[in-house]
């Protein structure tokens, strides 16, 4: 397999890139770290505050043996996390993945829209055409108009997101994509998107049902309901949470040290179980929330309102907007004696999360309720 | 023709740009970057959809007019080019 480089229109050379920053750079260095069984830590260097976490680490953490990746993830806790992945972990998700594409189309390359600094990005868009042996196209960004000429060409794989599934419905370009084939990632695709997509473009798109920690666990088509999981990936529930057990869990992950995992590896996920291999998702748990691809606990995001002296409380809760682009939309609920503004807070993330425009409402004025152990459990208007 | 507090003004609202006033926003201020209005790919991307809706106008490809999103200026001429 060869990386094409849209932007520069030349094919690259898989190879070492110590501080790779575009999107190409990613992909080349973080699928010759895969060819080649070395070890490298893959996470979003333009969050300053995540970059600093990772430096934060000792080298012994950074370099393990018998490792092949390790991602960084927003932890429930508020703190990053880190989740070592093997090669077998990685290999076997994408084997799995591409034994459930469509036979009837004979891909010949595949075009990716997202970056290579998450486990979706690199598993997934690296890693998935590097099994097949088919070229993957990469440029740094990508516009609607452009990715519709490119999924209209036959035999095309598209690994993108949510979001160019719904920019798509909104040009109705003139054009089908009836031999090519779109995957997205976790976040919410609605049934009604979906089927716009399906019946105007006349392809479809696979759904995957995933996370850092446990790998891909399920996929759906087009408008479908459920997810079916994948043949190895086993799955339960507990107080309506699900639980996986399959070879992509991670076997490790990096708070403060290194914790082995044991599964059934519990996630966040509210799901419905239908059957041994087929679920519901009813929801996630309200403190996570996804924004421009990235899983952002809302107690991180907590922790960095209430870093700001004047504030004594805040409580963050994510709203999904379905007719919006953006996956979700934060509410943030903040107690002070002064008001907080939208831009002191626009101000903070820029300088934590980096260049990442998140949408989010401001209520000052609040009282945040809590339970007898502290936890935030509601809100409600602070009366004088 | 279009004028650059109309652009604006279309931003400030498809954008969610609630703590942002046209004036907070210059002619020629970089409409992405941490210099600038700070804005990211997504917004890119709605921004691409926003001017076809509002304005009519396609923006096909970033390489052909790589500056065109550079500032409202910018932004606000090819619009005016193009309709």
């Amino acid at each position: 397999m060869r990386i094409y480089d849209m932007d520069k229109k030349c094919y690259v050379a898989i190879q070492k890139i110590d501080e790779a920053c575009k999107k190409i750079e990613q992909l080349s260095d973080a699928l010759y770290c895969y060819k080649n069984e070395i070890f490298t830590t893959v996470y979003d260097k333009s969050q300053p505050a995540l970059k600093s976490h990772v430096a934060s680490f000792k080298k012994e953490y950074l370099e393990q043996t018998n490792m092949q990746f390790l991602y960084f993830t927003s932890g429930t806790t508020g703190l990053p996390t880190g989740v070592y992945k093997t090669k077998q972990n990685s290999r076997q998700q994408a084997l799995s993945m591409i034994s459930t594409l469509p036979k009837n189309i004979k891909f010949t390359r595949v075009i990716t829209t997202v970056p290579f600094v998450h486990i979706y990005g690199v598993d997934i868009g690296g890693v998935v055409p590097f099994e097949m042996d088919i070229d993957v196209w990469a440029k740094e960004n990508f516009l609607p108009e452009e990715l519709a000429l490119e999924a209209a060409i036959p035999n095309t794989l598209i690994i993108t997101t949510p979001l160019f599934i719904k920019a798509l419905n909104r040009i109705k370009k003139p054009v089908h994509f009836e031999k090519s084939f779109f995957i997205t990632s976790t976040a919410p695709l609605s049934q009604k998107d979906a089927k716009e997509f399906k019946e105007h473009y006349r392809s479809s798109v696979m759904q995957l049902f995933a996370s850092t920690e446990a790998g891909i666990m399920g996929y759906k088509i087009d408008d479908e309901e459920t997810f079916k999981t994948y043949n190895c990936v086993q799955i339960g529930e507990n107080d309506s949470k699900l639980n996986i057990s399959s070879p992509f869990v991670t076997q490790k992950v990096l708070n403060k040290t290194i914790k082995d995992v044991v599964l059934p590896f519990q996630t966040e996920d509210i799901v419905e179980i239908l059957g041994e291999h087929e679920f519901k998702l009813l929801g996630r748990s309200s403190n996570l929330a996804k924004i421009a691809g990235k899983r952002i606990s809302t107690i991180q995001i907590e922790n960095i309102i209430e870093s700001l002296g004047e504030v004594k409380c805040a409580l963050v809760k994510v709203r999904k907007d379905e007719k919006a682009l953006r996956d979700e939309i934060l509410d943030i609920y903040i107690e002070s004696d002064i008001e907080i503004k939208h831009k002191d807070i626009r101000d903070m993330f820029k300088e934590v999360f980096g260049p990442i425009n998140i949408i989010f409402k401001v209520y000052n004025g609040m009282e945040i309720i809590k339970s007898s152990v502290g936890k935030k459990i509601g809100f409600k208007e602070k009366t004088n | 023709m279009i004028t650059t507090t109309d652009l604006k003004l279309k931003l400030i609202s498809g954008l969610g740009l609630e703590d942002i006033s046209v004036d907070d926003i210059g002619d020629e201020m970089p409409l992405f970057g941490e210099e600038g209005l700070g804005l990211d790919s997504v917004d890119a991307i709605e921004i691409t959809l926003l001017v076809e809706k509002e304005f009519g106008v396609k923006i096909k490809d970033l390489e052909e007019n790589s500056t065109v999103f550079s500032t409202p200026e910018t932004l606000t001429q090819y619009i005016n080019k193009n309709r």
